[in-house]
């Protein structure tokens, strides 16, 4: 009684659906290349010789530019040391009290007692830190480049708004910008301008622009399509409906653009220190830390967030519309602290003798060093075991990283084929119970946890995005993600790039796991919640930079510190997204849901999660970008790949190689971002939203 | 050619052949498709969708008289609110002659446009088109501002025409601090501050609540008795637009498929989609006695004289002559006989069709 022919033990390939069609494809990719792999080394290596010098090219052609235009751009930086003495001297030589007290009044003005009073700590922490002369000098190099990235960036919204032709040219490049890591920008600024304030001041106006761009356009196109009606049947002419009507109904838009580019600009300004301060605060922390004086450098790094802090939520009040504070307690507090300084100056230290904190970074730097010396064994076993029993097979796969040194056995061919052939074997089960796009990606996992990213071979990286890309957003999207990385491959950055991918991919996927279960629990825990989210604002304020101090103060310098950063930083979207979505779904579904008699975890498996994941594929997405950003920073603390070149050609001022390194990374970032931006796409389009 | 100019002279708004054609190269593909149909509208337009343009408006004629109220209605996707948007050259139009008080407004340069817009139109919007950082002062005086009125001159006009809307006291709200119906009352204010001879109205009264929507509707014409504006009004509410209009035209799939007065709407629907739309109206309260009145030398009215006039709403005329069957006269104020109305024709046109 056997009816075989019912039996549907593997459905004809034709029936499949095109996800697996794509992942059959990348499988046997994969299959031929590790088969064939000993006989064609070139299928794992890619040959030098098929590769294009395309560092030289660019180094080459750039430096003859920059040749030719270095006369007008050293008129640019000659004209710009002037605002920027001013701005400098203005800020240290004011006094110390009467900077507090405008800030304090300014706080009052726009937020009341509680803006006041984060303005009054946040300047007064500075104070007692004793950085504040190389806090001001950092800030009039904000004060500065935020006005010219509002200029820069401003006119640039305004004409991609104005004229639909360059349009999509500049949201192209505007994307490119957001994507190209922050130090890939320094080296080719350092060949123009040379040593000195001016690049990082320079880097912090390009840096910063693109957000004020972004969000002029959208402010704009997002005017009541009536409202630009009645500026034009109100007889205005094009600059009266831009100035009188465009402009002020975008404001909010714009001010969430000023308050991203402060940001930006910020964060640039200390990055920018790496290539030689001019004793600002980033310099600060980066020598501190290069010493290894980690409380110093600690502190340095809370004045960073200090400032970050106060400038953050002050730009973020003006955003919101509503009641101002009296002006006249503004103008009192003001008044109070030019008193004070008139009767007190005598009697109180100037700005850079305050040191009430020395002690404390020294008791920091004492504690820490007791802390590591008592702990340092579990410390090491911390990092040693997430090093190789993790990172390590990830990165160079099973094969190698398994050794009796550390896992106390030998991976041998045996046991290659014995996890290959328990995961086909589960993957044919799975595919039997009709899941054969789920036995297919664990096939996929385990070969390449047996290979390892560092060492996938080239055919089947390219066949694997091309498939992705395929699934989610058609033939298209999968020729764009095959030709990026093509340009990868021939450029010959191909190996450092599968390092980054690699170290990004773990950071990633950590991230993913750790952050989608916290933003799991806020969801279902508006306690968690309340506990996570000032979390998740601070860790979003805070400057990249400041990010390597307290790995670093706990592990030193190495992979696993720089994977921690990373892991930091990028968590953040993860965990907001995922529980935005999880939160945001309509009352009526859950209503129905409820009705129809769902428990809580029912409706949470089987309504809440399928509505959310649109939502929680643009965390990832934003999780990826994060870590791409990061993992250029990281570099400073010992990390190999496209960051680690990116670093080095900005020591080594080789702008080919700078640019080159920073393009690929941007190529996998932007690769990356349109594959996940596809299938959230098809996502949402699939649920109707 | 100049016959048609004298005939048009007086109009207010004359439209003749507008088309207006979205999609790649639409000009073209126009006169493509008339080309290729003789000249013949309906098919040009269902070529051009066929090609996958969207046709919102085809070929459309009317003319607006000084002083006349004319409503534009239609379902949503009728191309009505496109329409409008042609008249007031918000968009170009694709094809046609628009002409506002005998000036051609499509061979108008940019800033005729923006001399005849600061002298001669006001328009008035479904959503309000408020700008959200002025007061309601500053919106009711833009137009005036843009002109370059000095402050002073400028806000004094202002108060006069929020007086006008009833809305004196509110002078220095925002447009978020207002409800609906204020916020109707400053569009329409900043729309009379130039004081416009042509008014513009894209579903005015459609965003708000009945009850509001009814006061607004009774204060437009309270204030339209007063100015006596050239108006084309748009909106998708069939009571509304027998209500106020003169002279109702309805769309469909961009087409004008009927232009007349309420009570020919009503009453001589001129196909099965206009009856549609007057199935649900109450006629009686919206025709009057002249749309069914005969000529005297057709039908000689019998001995009974129940007194009707010409402008009495059918409803009325029906109750005055419950038990006649004869035909009946009609007079005028001066009690002069004008025509003849036979009790059945009432009856009849009373009747709510089932087709």
């Amino acid at each position: 009684m056997t009816r075989i022919s019912s039996i549907p033990f593997l459905p004809s390939l034709s029936s499949l659906p095109s996800s697996s069609l794509a992942g059959m494809a990348v499988l046997a990719t994969g299959g031929l290349c590790l088969i064939f792999a000993s006989v064609f080394p070139w299928l794992v290596v890619f040959p030098e010789a098929w590769s294009l010098p395309m560092s030289e090219w660019i180094g080459v052609s750039l430096t003859w530019l920059f040749e030719l235009i270095k006369p007008a751009v050293r008129l640019v930086s000659f004209v710009l040391e002037y605002p920027m003495a001013w701005m400098n001297k203005g800020l240290t030589t004011t006094p110390w009290q009467i900077s507090i007290g405008a800030v304090t009044a300014l706080g009052w003005y726009i937020g009341g007692w509680r803006m006041a009073l984060l303005g009054f700590l946040g300047l007064g922490f500075v104070l007692v830190s004793g950085y504040w002369i190389e806090g001001m000098n950092t800030l009039a190099l904000v004060g500065v480049s935020v006005p010219l990235a509002l200029t820069i960036g401003g006119l640039t919204g305004i004409v991609a708004y104005e004229f639909a032709r360059v349009r999509n040219v500049i949201q192209t490049f505007l994307d490119i910008m957001q994507t190209v890591p922050t130090f890939a920008y320094l080296t080719p600024l350092l060949l123009l301008f040379g040593f000195g304030p001016v690049v990082g001041l320079i880097a912090s106006a390009i840096y910063a622009s693109p957000p004020v761009a972004r969000n002029v356009l959208l402010g704009l196109q997002r005017v009541d399509a009536e409202i630009k009606e009645a500026a034009i049947m109100s007889g205005s002419t094009r600059m009266q409906q831009l100035f009188l009507v465009e402009l002020p109904a975008a404001k909010r838009q714009i001010m969430i653009g000023v308050n991203q580019s402060l940001m930006a600009a910020l964060s640039m300004v200390i990055i920018a220190a790496v290539i030689g301060g001019f004793d600002d605060i980033g310099w600060e922390v980066l020598l501190t830390m290069r010493k290894a004086q980690f409380g110093e450098s600690f502190l340095a790094g809370l004045v960073i967030v200090a400032f970050a802090i106060l400038m953050d939520r002050m730009s973020a009040r003006l955003i919101e519309e509503g009641a101002r504070f009296d002006f006249r307690i503004s103008m009192g507090i003001f008044a109070a602290s030019v008193l004070a300084w008139l009767a007190g100056s005598e009697y109180l230290p100037g700005a850079s003798e305050f040191a009430l904190l020395d002690g404390v970074a020294e008791r920091v730097d004492s504690g820490l060093g007791e802390f590591t010396a008592a702990q340092g064994a579990r410390l090491d076993e911390i990092k040693n075991g997430a090093m190789f029993y993790g990172l390590l097979p990830l990165r160079i796969g099973l094969d190698e990283a398994v050794l009796p040194f550390t896992w106390g056995f030998q991976w041998d061919a045996g046991m290659s084929a014995l996890l290959l052939g328990v995961a086909i074997a589960v993957a044919l089960a799975l595919a039997y119970r009709g899941r054969p796009l789920a036995g297919i990606g664990l096939v996929l996992a385990a070969g390449m946890l047996e290979t390892g990213i560092a060492n996938l071979p080239w055919p089947f990286v390219l066949a694997g995005a091309s498939a992705l890309g395929w699934v989610a957003g058609g033939r298209k999207l999968a020729l764009y993600a095959f030709l990026m990385l093509a340009a990868v491959l021939i450029s010959g950055l191909w190996e450092r790039a599968l390092l980054s991918l690699y170290l990004c991919g773990a950071s990633v996927f950590a991230c993913a796991l750790v952050g989608g279960i916290i933003g799991l629990l806020c969801a279902v825990s508006p306690m968690a919640w309340r506990i996570v989210r000032p979390v998740c604002d601070m860790l979003q304020t805070i400057p990249l930079f400041v990010f390597l101090i307290p790995v670093l103060m706990f592990f030193q310098i190495g992979e696993f510190s720089a994977f921690l950063a990373i892991c930091f930083y990028a968590i953040v979207p993860m965990v907001r997204y995922t529980r935005h979505g999880l939160v945001e779904t309509p009352a009526e579904l859950l209503e129905a849901a409820q009705a129809c008699g769902s428990t809580r975890w029912q409706i949470l498996r089987d309504i809440r999660a399928p509505y959310a994941a649109p939502t929680i594929l643009l965390g990832l997405n934003q999780t990826i970008l994060y870590a791409f950003a990061m993992l250029v920073i990281a570099a400073l603390i010992g990390t190999t790949g496209l960051g680690q070149s990116i670093y080095l050609a900005l020591g080594q001022a080789d702008v080919g190689l700078g640019i080159s390194a920073g393009a690929a990374m941007a190529i996998l970032a932007l690769v990356a971002d349109r594959l996940v931006q596809g299938f959230a796409r098809s996502r949402r389009e699939a649920l109707g939203l | 050619m100049t016959a048609h100019e004298n005939g048009t002279a007086k109009a207010a708004v004359a439209c003749e052949g507008v088309w207006q054609v979205f999609g790649a190269d639409a000009e073209h593909a126009l006169g493509d498709a008339l080309k290729q149909n003789d000249g013949n509208a309906k098919a040009a337009a269902s070529l051009l969708r066929e090609r996958g343009l969207i046709a919102a408006v085809c070929d459309v004629d009317f003319e607006v008289g000084n002083g006349e109220l004319f409503v534009i209605m239609g379902l949503s996707g009728s191309g009505k609110s496109t329409l409008l948007r042609c008249i007031s050259n918000l968009i170009r139009a694709t094809a046609g002659r628009i002409q506002i008080e005998g000036e051609d407004l499509r061979a108008a340069g940019e800033r005729r446009l923006i001399e005849l817009r600061r002298e001669k139109l006001g328009m008035v919007f479904q959503h309000f088109g408020l700008f959200p950082h002025m007061n309601v002062t500053e919106n009711v005086a833009y137009p005036l501002r843009v002109k370059g009125i000095p402050a002073k001159e400028r806000h004094a006009r202002a108060d006069e025409v929020i007086r006008l809307v009833g809305l004196e006291g509110r002078e220095s709200a925002y447009p978020r601090e207002l409800s609906g119906g204020q916020r109707q009352r400053v569009g329409i204010a900043r729309s009379l501050a130039v004081d416009p001879s042509i008014w513009f109205l894209d579903e005015p009264f459609s965003a708000l609540d009945p009850l509001i929507r009814r006061q607004l509707q009774d204060e437009f014409l309270r204030i339209q008795t007063h100015l006596k504006k050239s108006i084309v009004f748009v909106t998708h509410d069939i009571a509304e637009a027998l209500k106020l209009a003169d002279r109702i035209a309805i769309m469909r799939d961009g087409e004008i498929v009927q232009v007349g007065t309420p009570a020919e709407i009503v009453l001589r629907p001129a196909d099965n989609y206009v009856r549609g739309f007057s199935r649900d109206v109450a006629k009686g309260k919206h025709a009057c006695v002249d749309s069914i009145m005969r000529p005297l030398d057709k039908d000689a009215p019998g001995a009974d004289d129940p007194g009707l006039r010409p402008n009495m709403t059918l409803d009325a005329a029906l109750a005055s002559c419950m038990s006649l069957y004869e035909a009946v006269p009609v007079r005028d104020d001066n009690g002069n006989v004008i025509g003849s109305v036979r009790p059945k024709d009432l009856v009849a046109a009373l009747q709510v069709e089932d087709s």
